[in-house]
């Protein structure tokens, strides 16, 4: 059934019951501020992302939606609650372990300026390996920029390439290390629509063809449909989630959530 | 206006640390102004009083009335008997005799002889009267043969206790004497370092072979006495040739000589200063570059909301003008402070410098004021026209930089201004300037626009140059992928690199010129000592000392293993009334010691009191030949007309004009040698006739007795010695360079906030950041000291041209070893802004906009 899930008892346990977790995290608060300014972005939220499955988080402005990545992503740290990626407990990481972790089994996309500038496109591509210390699989790298069609530009500088390119060439470095888990951080929203598709597609291919695990950050209903299943977020809560949804049934989930 | 002022104070409100960064490379330069311009009033009202005091109860001093010192730092001797002529003059109550020796050694508890840093060991006669400014500080006055006092602080510097006995080495060598008491000179015993002994007037005039003379007699008035008719009385019964001054003529003398030493020292710190100004004008402009950049958007938002240009160029002016205040006058009160802690160092260094009376002359304050704003303002100017040329539309669109396409305006500015500062150079080396002031703005203002084209010309290279330097960070396989983008960090941006190094390539410009300069006078005097020295062993006094006895030379002539001897004197005369070093000794011998390269005549020939041998400028400046006649002016004879005998070629440590000794005995009242040359006598043994003049080593151990070599090896020492002193100045003008680097790869971190975030993102540990920037810095570091180095070497080229240098020498091990150690600096100086990079927060970086 395309499904839409009642909210009801399960509201903030949405842990679901399906294959293996490529990331959990339990109890997960996040308090900026303090006093007056204090402001509850998470409040103990219960999520998992399955693996070898895209998922979508989507939720109006300040639903706590980015700040969930962020914590999930090892990138800012959690007030209380655990996260773990695979096996290893995140929030009890020092910053190096962080880092190396981000390094070897994490992929980042954002939405702009996702290269660094006075690096080559492959020298963005090759970057956390490099930065590792690792020698690239060649024959993974080759297929990877094969199939993003990334070979012509691979001695460009970023601010030679067009914006779905320089797009591409960050999904690219998200894979080159097979990593975990891809963490995309509204990577559509600088895009024009066809520079858009191009990527979600990629993002789609690279769980459908290769295994890999995506989480996405949109507020696009289009981008949220290519999803496996999508998340909503509302005040810091998980409010509902969504399988094999449609731009339509997106759309229809967040009118009723702003509503 | 008001809003331009409100826009100046927010942005250097939201940007303090920036804000402060900036002053403080103008502090330093200002401060450093400051204390030369305090530590020289300072020590010349200091002197002044010293002098005053000094002289205070004297109504009237008696001396030969040279027009000029015909030995210098010397007063010329007169004979005693002046003392009954003056006793007899109505009207004086005292007359009290004092002479001054600088030939008169003391050897402390081990023997050694005493040695300052270069100021004078001075022996004088010391009476109980009422006249002189030494007073007993502990035991007595000297008072008989074999006695002797010196100073409290050099007694405790030396080592020297009172009633124990100490070799005191005359004319005549070491005898012993007995210290029976310690002296305070003036108030403060304020001796610069100089070491003060006395005796009784027959002593001092016996170890100094002077016997029956003096310098002057210091006299005193009876009460009710006029001093100015006092003076005249006096000058009536005065024979020729002497003369009777008032306290205020000496006065005024004595503080002219010490305001001259304090001028050339103060003008010597103002010169570093101006270095360090003139470094950190760069620093500044480049830091308001990189802020005014940061701020375009802001820019073009006011300019969209309708600021016109001269609005944005007045705020981001005003903005400059503040912080030139700001620091100007903290610049200032950091001066005060630095004169005195100069005069700390120069205290522990011992110089038993006075305490300074502090001095802040209202130049002085407008000076720091002026510097710190105008070079707030004057490095200002040109980012903030750029600004004010940001377009409002700037405001709406990403990634609007300024002006591209500049290059070519940029070289031809460049040009046009290297033109008149490699004039303004060349003519002050190689014209035919005489005015002093004229020669230094011509050579300072010409350097500064050198300099100031040479950073024009540098983006021109500076990509290339910084790529190929960095290259090696590429194949260090710790450094892996950061080494890379070091590398292309440091090089992707061809101006900001060129203007980053800029404050080091000048400081090492200089660094450079110095040694190179320095090495090739090296090897030079290495050179010309083996070309000019026939003979094989030279006595001369310890480095900055006088003149030593006119007896050594003849011992050093009895002994049978050298022949033959000859001793050099030296002396001031006045030819065509301008002041002149003369040398005399045995003309006879003159060839025989020293290879001076006769081009005409004969030194040897008709050699008497009426001769004098020219070097080749001489000939040719007062268009001279062997046989002309040449009128010579001595302070205690007058004018003397001379024939010349001979031009040679070799002046070094020969001079200009030599005579000989028969004409300096009639024409001069002082007699001492200043350098003794000998050769080994024929069929003598080396080893036998060094022996025997270890002999008289032992005799006088304040001399050195060397061989022509070992005269070189201490020579360059000295040169060595001084060139530390001058790096370690130019160092606080390299100082701010760091600063500088510092500054820039802080701006550049914030600047590049969002790119250093995301690859904290994907996986760059904190080490790695810290790596990068500093490798950055490094690089960048390399190229200016590089760039430095080269652009030294040609400076130092064309100062041995002008200033004549046989030789031109580069000492590639020591310019290396400023490369690298410059290179490691850049790489530490980086570490403050590296640190900050490696805590940037990862999120807030990444949504930085």
């Amino acid at each position: 059934m395309a499904g839409f899930t009642g909210i009801t008892a399960k509201q903030n346990s949405g842990l679901q019951a399906a294959g293996p977790m490529a990331a959990t995290a339990t109890g997960l608060t996040k308090i900026y501020g303090e006093g007056n300014t204090r402001v509850v972005a998470l409040d103990a939220v219960d999520i998992g992302f399955e693996a070898a499955k895209l998922t979508a988080i989507m939720g109006p402005s300040g639903s706590g939606k980015s700040t969930l990545l962020h914590c999930v992503a090892g990138l800012d740290t959690v007030t209380d609650g655990e996260v773990r990626v695979g096996d290893t407990l995140i929030s009890d990481l020092s910053d190096q372990e962080l880092t190396l972790l981000r390094r070897e089994r994490m992929g980042f996309i954002f939405q702009a300026f996702n290269l660094v500038p006075n690096l080559t496109a492959e020298e963005n591509i090759l970057l956390p390996l490099l930065l590792g210390g690792h020698e690239p699989d060649p024959e993974w790298q080759k297929r990877i920029i094969d199939s993003l069609g990334l070979d012509e530009r691979l001695h460009h500088r970023p601010d030679e390439l067009s914006g779905g390119q320089q797009q591409r060439v960050a999904v690219a470095r998200a894979l080159m290390s097979r990593p975990a888990i891809i963490y995309a951080d509204e990577p559509t929203g600088n895009l024009d629509s066809n520079s858009g598709q191009e990527v979600l597609g990629f993002l789609r291919r690279a769980v459908d063809d290769w295994g890999q695990t995506v989480v996405m950050v949109t507020h696009d209903p289009v981008a949220a449909s290519t999803a496996d299943l999508v998340v909503f977020l509302r005040d810091g809560h998980l409010v509902g989630q969504l399988e094999e949804p449609t731009p339509d049934l997106v759309l229809d989930r967040i009118r009723a959530l702003e509503a | 206006m008001a809003a331009v002022l409100l826009l100046s104070l927010r942005n250097l409100a939201s940007s303090r640390l920036r804000a402060g960064l900036t002053s403080l490379a103008v502090m330093v330069g200002v401060a450093f102004v400051v204390a030369s311009f305090v530590l020289s009033d300072g020590l010349r009202a200091t002197f002044n009083d010293i002098v005053e005091d000094a002289s205070a109860e004297i109504d009237a001093t008696v001396r030969a009335a040279g027009e000029f010192a015909e030995v210098t730092f010397q007063a010329q001797a007169i004979d005693e008997d002046v003392l009954d002529v003056v006793s007899s003059v109505d009207g004086v109550e005292q007359a009290v005799p004092a002479l001054t020796s600088s030939k008169i050694v003391a050897l402390d508890g081990d023997g050694e002889a005493i040695e300052t840093l270069g100021p004078p060991i001075l022996a004088v006669n010391q009476q109980d009267s009422a006249t002189g400014a030494l007073t007993v500080e502990e035991g007595e006055i000297p008072d008989g043969p074999g006695e002797f006092a010196m100073d409290f602080s050099s007694a405790d510097t030396y080592g020297f206790e009172i009633g124990r006995s100490y070799d005191i080495v005359g004319v005549a060598g070491r005898e012993p004497f007995t210290l029976v008491g310690t002296t305070r000179f003036g108030e403060d015993n304020a001796l610069a370092g100089a070491v003060l002994m006395s005796f009784t007037l027959d002593e001092v005039q016996r170890l100094d072979g002077n016997e029956g003379r003096i310098n002057l007699v210091e006299v005193t008035a009876e009460s009710g006495v006029n001093a100015d008719e006092l003076i005249a009385d006096l000058e009536a019964a005065l024979p020729a040739g002497l003369e009777a001054v008032g306290n205020d003529v000496v006065v005024e003398e004595g503080q002219e000589d010490f305001g001259a030493i304090v001028d050339v020292f103060g003008n010597v710190l103002l010169a570093f200063a101006l270095v360090s100004v003139f470094v950190s004008t760069f620093i500044i402009a480049n830091t308001f570059n990189i802020l005014l950049g940061q701020r375009i958007r802001q820019l073009a938002l006011i300019r969209a909301l309708g600021a016109s240009r001269r609005q944005v160029l007045l705020a981001s002016l005003l903005e400059a003008f503040i912080v030139g205040v700001i620091a100007s006058v903290i610049g200032l009160a950091i001066g005060v402070g630095l004169a005195y802690g100069l005069l700390a160092i120069m205290n522990a260094l011992g110089l038993n410098l006075p305490d300074l009376e502090l001095v802040i002359a209202v130049r002085t304050i407008v000076i720091a004021l002026a510097v710190g704003i105008g070079v707030s303002l004057a490095s200002a100017l040109t980012p903030s026209r750029r600004a004010a040329r940001v377009p409002p539309v700037a405001a709406m669109r990403e990634g609007y930089r300024y002006g591209s396409g500049e290059g070519t305006r940029r070289t031809i500015i460049a040009i046009i201004l290297a033109v008149p500062g490699v004039a303004g150079i060349a003519l002050s080396l190689f014209g035919s300037i005489d005015s002093t002031p004229l020669l230094l703005v011509l050579l300072g203002g010409g350097a500064v626009l050198v300099f100031i084209s040479i950073t024009m010309f540098a983006p021109l290279f500076s990509t290339p140059t910084a790529r190929f330097l960095g290259a090696p960070l590429e194949r260090m396989p710790w450094l892996g992928i950061t080494g890379h983008m070091a590398r292309e960090n440091s090089s992707s941006d061809n101006k900001r690199t060129a203007r980053t190094a800029a404050g080091l390539m000048i400081g090492l410009a200089l660094v450079a010129m110095a040694t190179v300069v320095a090495s090739s006078l090296k090897d030079t005097i290495r050179g010309s000592l083996g070309s000019t020295l026939n003979a094989d062993f030279l006595v001369s006094p310890p480095d900055g000392g006088t003149g030593f006895s006119t007896e050594l030379v003849g011992a050093v002539a009895a002994l049978p293993e050298l022949d033959p001897v000859s001793s050099t004197r030296l002396g001031n005369i006045r030819v065509n009334g301008s002041e002149q070093g003369v040398r005399a000794t045995e003309l006879e011998l003159l060839t025989d010691l020293w290879d001076v390269n006769v081009l005409s005549g004969d030194p040897g020939a008709d050699v008497g009191p009426d001769v004098v041998s020219i070097h080749e400028s001489v000939a040719n400046d007062l268009n001279l030949a062997v046989g002309d006649e040449l009128d010579i002016e001595f302070a205690a004879t007058g004018t003397k007309t001379f024939t010349v005998n001979a031009i040679y070629e070799n002046d070094f440590l020969i001079g200009n004009y030599l005579i000989d000794k028969s004409a300096w005995d009639q024409n001069f009242s002082l007699n001492e040698d200043f350098s003794i040359a000998a050769s080994v006598a024929e069929g003598v043994d080396f080893e036998a006739a060094a022996a025997a003049l270890d002999q008289l080593e032992a005799q006088f151990p304040q001399l050195n007795f060397e061989t022509g070599e070992e005269f070189g090896d201490r020579f360059e020492g000295q040169l060595d010695t001084l060139l530390i002193v001058i790096n370690v100045f130019l160092g606080l003008a390299i100082l701010i360079a760091f600063l500088g680097i510092a500054n820039t790869m802080a701006l550049s971190v914030l600047e590049r906030t969002r790119e250093i975030g995301l690859m904290r993102a994907v996986g760059m540990t904190r080490r790695q950041t810290r790596a990068m920037i500093r490798w950055e810095a490094a690089v960048v570091s390399l190229f200016g000291a590089l760039l430095g180095v080269v652009v030294g070497i040609v400076f130092g080229w064309v100062a041995v041209q002008a200033i004549a240098i046989g030789q031109f020498a580069v000492p590639v091990p020591s310019l290396v070893l400023y490369v690298i150690v410059a290179t490691l600096a850049g790489l530490i100086a980086a570490s403050f802004p590296a640190r900050r990079a490696s805590r940037l927060k990862v999120l807030d970086a990444i949504h930085q906009l």
